[in-house]
């Protein structure tokens, strides 16, 4: 029957039609299929930095950040010095890897220059950071974990560092920087007028105690005219007072602030004490420098860079002087606050294991280290070296002076020294930290009922600051 | 394909909306990024935000690759509900990255996906759970949900680098392009409804049409039932009014001339006998000559398929024609060779046939009919079973005494009972090659 098969035709001509239509959206499928998956991963590795490491793993170059002046804020002339003895040493070492830095970024306009780089993703891959600055990038993964490459490799012995500073590079128990030099708050004394008032320096184990008894003997109006013009101590604040009576002002994370410590308390009773000595006067550094008062700390660095200089000759000319470590606090010991200058890996980096070499070689590598005393004011972070008599002589014969230096003390002075609390914001809240002592000290009410109340205040601002 | 030309259109501008969003967000996040760098500002952002930022030319590539892999997937159709499920995963997990990107400052285009969920709502198993999971996302995306958990920068932090005028203006925009999308959203799922809510009338109507046309189907049905009844019963009388003809025109023609002859006999008898001799002789003509009317009337009477045709072929063209004619299932089968039979065998089993559907049909109300013949030691069997509503006493009327009469005459007997149904059993012994 010819309709039959014209029928069978038309059917058959439609399955073919609809097979071609599945078959054709089967193609078409994968296609898309095929379009989505590669958008997604190329965008992934676009995220992922994944693009970097396609790109330049066969370069060998690895990039430093650093300054041009010194950290110590000392224009000694030795500005990349002692990177280039290391940038030397390394490239020896390793060869066929490059070192690059830029030059020319002072000191100052650093931590910005280091921020843009690394919002521009173009951060170097070893950089220095400052103690400030180390918090901030810690908590927002700029920087990379070192534990594995601590644990992995056998040559770095940690036990060498000074324990203080390698804390600094720590922050929510992971070590995210090594140290690279570091200078202790150290007391500085006025000979001259110890001497005239035929008081003896104090020995090492001072305390608050002695401490105070030097400070009323000194203060007095020595030309008779009615004014105090004699003053015992400058610039011994309330941070100088808690870490030297052990106090622990806050928890590691920066949620909670322990004001109302009996410590802080014994502090605050003192620096009242001490105040209470002045008579209303307002001390000022520029007393010290003219010789007329007996105290002032000071970080190591300082006085290393004015000792041999003719400017600070002259600044102090009218005196001889010393430095010894802070008086101990009724409850605590000769502790005082180490500044570091740290090495830090960029978490984006490709070049992980020269960037962990050329990072050892600057923090942990003897040669080196001991440049610091001879190119900069800092203290080596590695104990051998700072103990060493080549220090001790580089020391003496700096200052000028031969006769006792007590290195020993310079070494237990960094090693008992703390790292300001590791959380971040930590420079706002401590400004409120100095707001509230200084509230309590001027209220006239009892000194245990206001640190409650700074201390529910701070508490809060530390809340605030945590949910912003 | 045409209906759902509107909707489709509408999913494009949300497309097309999404593209720009996207752009108009990274775009300002890079921007602003740039402008922290050009300004030497970029330690104050820093402190600000809890995470690394992404490079600035990264976000709106990456964004915009995200965006892309996104639609390339929203683009494949499936019949198939597994791999629906594993192509709404994968949506839902690139617009979560693009999400994060974006700093869930626009999570928009999980409502793409969304579409796509309810356009393709015919094909998937379990589709509110789908819509559940996906609106569930919708929702849950969001910055001060992640921000803690996940360190996100917010837009904010971007926007900070702004002057306040122009971040209100920046944030207004975005603000509304957010709504829009929403709004072109609601008017795709809307549009969307009302398509798949005029398909479902076009179906009722259909169905409705065709449920009437059945109808009609089954009234002209029963009608032609009751016009097959008609038809049937219009033969019968038609037959029985050649029957009566036949008779008179023969027969009765016949025997009058026999009675008038034996009449002028009876009267002839004492006065002329010769003439009587004579008169006999005629009468017995007329009589050979009637029976010789009565033999042609007689083969005039057998059905007219036996004349034209053979038993077994005129039997079945019968059932056949009754089969086209009415809506009965007739079941025949026959083990017996039914042809070489004598004439008068033929007729009766042909009438018996006949005369047990015609009864089915009329009296049983039956449409479906047994018929079964079969032949041992020279007796033929035929068994007539139909499924109609039979009768509790058998009351034999004329069809049936004829039919047992005509039976008697061939020494064949007759059986009829009720059985879920009528049920007929005749049995008819069969002589071999003698006429009638």
């Amino acid at each position: 029957m010819a309709w039959m098969e014209k029928a069978e035709k038309i059917d058959g001509s439609g399955n073919d039609c609809m097979t071609r239509v599945t078959v054709m959206a089967g193609i078409r499928n994968r296609i898309f299929l095929a379009a989505g998956v590669f958008c997604l991963l190329a965008a992934l590795v676009i995220m992922g930095d994944g693009w970097r490491k396609l790109f330049s793993g066969r370069e060998r170059v690895i990039t430093v950040g650093v300054f041009s002046d010194s950290y110590w804020e000392v224009q000694n002339g030795y500005s990349y010095r002692i990177l280039e003895d290391a940038i030397a040493l390394f490239e020896e070492q390793n060869e066929g890897v490059r070192v690059e830095y830029v030059s020319g970024i002072l000191k100052e306009d650093y931590p910005e220059w280091l921020a843009e780089q690394m919002v521009l993703g173009k951060a170097p891959d070893v950089f220095l950071i400052f103690g400030e600055n180390f918090n901030d990038l810690a908590e927002i993964g700029a920087l990379k974990d070192l534990g594995s490459f601590m644990e992995d490799d056998g040559s770095l012995v940690k036990d060498e560092f000074y324990s203080s500073a390698l804390a600094c590079g720590e922050y929510g128990g992971r070590q995210y920087a090594l140290p690279y030099e570091c200078a202790p708050k150290l007391m500085f004394v006025n000979k001259t007028i110890l001497d005239a008032e035929g008081i003896g320096v104090p020995d090492e184990s001072w305390t608050w105690e002695d401490f105070y008894k030097i400070c009323k003997a000194v203060t007095r109006d020595t030309d008779g005219n009615g004014t105090l013009d004699q003053f015992g101590v400058v610039g011994y604040t309330w941070l100088e007072a808690f870490d030297s009576n052990g106090v622990e002002l806050f928890d590691p994370m920066g949620t909670e602030c322990y004001l109302t410590d009996e410590r802080v308390r014994e502090a605050i009773v003192f620096m009242e004490k001490l105040e209470g000595l002045y008579e209303g006067y307002h001390v000022t550094g520029r007393d010290f420098d003219l010789g007329r008062v007996a105290f002032q700390p000071m970080l190591f660095s300082q006085y290393r860079a004015y000792k041999p200089y003719p400017l600070s000759i002259k600044k102090y000319s009218g005196f001889e002087w010393e430095c010894i470590p802070m008086p101990s606090g009724s409850s605590g010991a000769h502790i005082a606050r180490l500044d570091t200058l740290l090495i830090a890996m960029n978490e984006n980096t490709v070049q992980e294991k020269y960037a962990w070499e050329f990072m050892k070689l600057l923090s942990a590598e003897e040669q080196i280290q001991s440049e610091i005393f001879t190119y900069s004011e800092g203290v080596s972070v590695l104990r051998k070296v700072t103990e060493s008599d080549k220090t001790l002589q580089l020391l003496i014969d700096s200052s000028g002076e031969g006769s006792g230096f007590r290195l020993k003390a310079l070494s237990d002075a960094v090693e008992y020294a703390v790292a300001a609390p590791r959380f971040r914001n930590y420079e706002e809240v401590v400004a409120e930290v100095d707001k509230a002592v200084r509230n309590i000290m001027e209220g006239s009410s009892n000194i245990s009922m206001e640190q409650i109340i700074w201390n529910r205040e701070i508490n809060n601002f530390l809340k605030e600051r945590g949910e912003r | 394909m045409k209906e759902n030309q509107v909707p489709n259109m509408v999913f494009i501008w949300m497309l097309n909306l999404n593209l720009l969003m996207i752009l108009y967000i990274t775009g300002i996040m890079a921007a602003s990024l740039s402008g922290y760098v050009h300004e030497n500002t970029a330690r104050d952002f820093l402190q600000t935000v809890s995470h690394m930022n992404l490079e600035p030319w990264k976000i709106p590539v990456a964004a915009v690759l995200l965006y892309g892999s996104l639609l390339f997937f929203l683009c494949i159709q499936t019949e198939n509900s597994l791999l629906f499920y594993g192509k709404t995963g994968v949506e839902i997990i690139i617009s979560l990255i693009l999400g994060a990107l974006l700093n869930f400052s626009y999570t928009g285009m999980i409502l793409l996906i969304l579409a796509d969920v309810i356009r393709n709502m015919a094909k998937v198993k379990w589709k509110f759970l789908v819509i559940g999971i996906v609106c569930g996302v919708h929702l849950l995306a969001d910055y001060n949900l992640f921000s803690d958990s996940y360190r996100i920068i917010s837009l904010d932090t971007y926007l900070r680098y702004y002057r306040s005028d122009v971040r209100a203006v920046m944030l207004g925009l975005k603000n509304i392009v957010t709504s829009l999308n929403i709004l072109i959203f609601i008017i795709y799922t809307v549009l969307l409804m009302r398509e798949q809510m005029s398909e479902k009338e076009r179906i009722l109507s259909l169905n409705e049409r065709l449920n009437r046309a059945n109808e009609e189907l089954k009234l002209a049905n029963s009608q032609m039932e009751e016009y097959a009844r008609e038809s049937v019963k219009n033969a019968e009388t038609r037959e029985r009014n050649r029957l009566a003809r036949e008779i008179h025109d023969t027969l009765g023609h016949t025997l009058t001339g026999i009675i008038t002859g034996l009449d002028a006999c009876i009267t002839l008898m004492d006065i002329v006998p010769d003439a009587v001799k004579e008169q006999l002789q005629v009468i017995a003509d007329v009589a050979r000559k009637g029976m010789t009317d009565v033999r042609r009337s007689v083969k005039a009477l057998r059905p007219d398929a036996l004349e034209k045709m053979e038993l077994e072929k005129a039997l079945e063209q019968m059932m056949e024609e009754i089969k086209r004619a009415s809506n009965i299932e007739i079941e025949y089968c026959c083990s017996a060779e039914l042809n070489h039979f004598n004439k008068d065998e033929e007729e009766i089993i042909y009438r018996i046939v006949q005369e047990s559907i015609t009864n089915a049909i009329r009296h049983g109300k039956a449409d479906r009919i047994l018929i079964a013949i079969s032949m041992e030691y020279n007796i033929l069997y035929i068994w007539i079973k139909d499924n109609g509503i039979g009768c509790a006493k058998i009351e034999k009327g004329f069809g049936l005494h004829h039919m047992e009469e005509r039976l008697g005459m061939l020494h064949g007997s007759l059986n009829c009972f009720s059985d879920n149904g009528f049920v007929l059993e005749a049995s008819i012994p069969i002589r071999w090659g003698e006429a009638v």
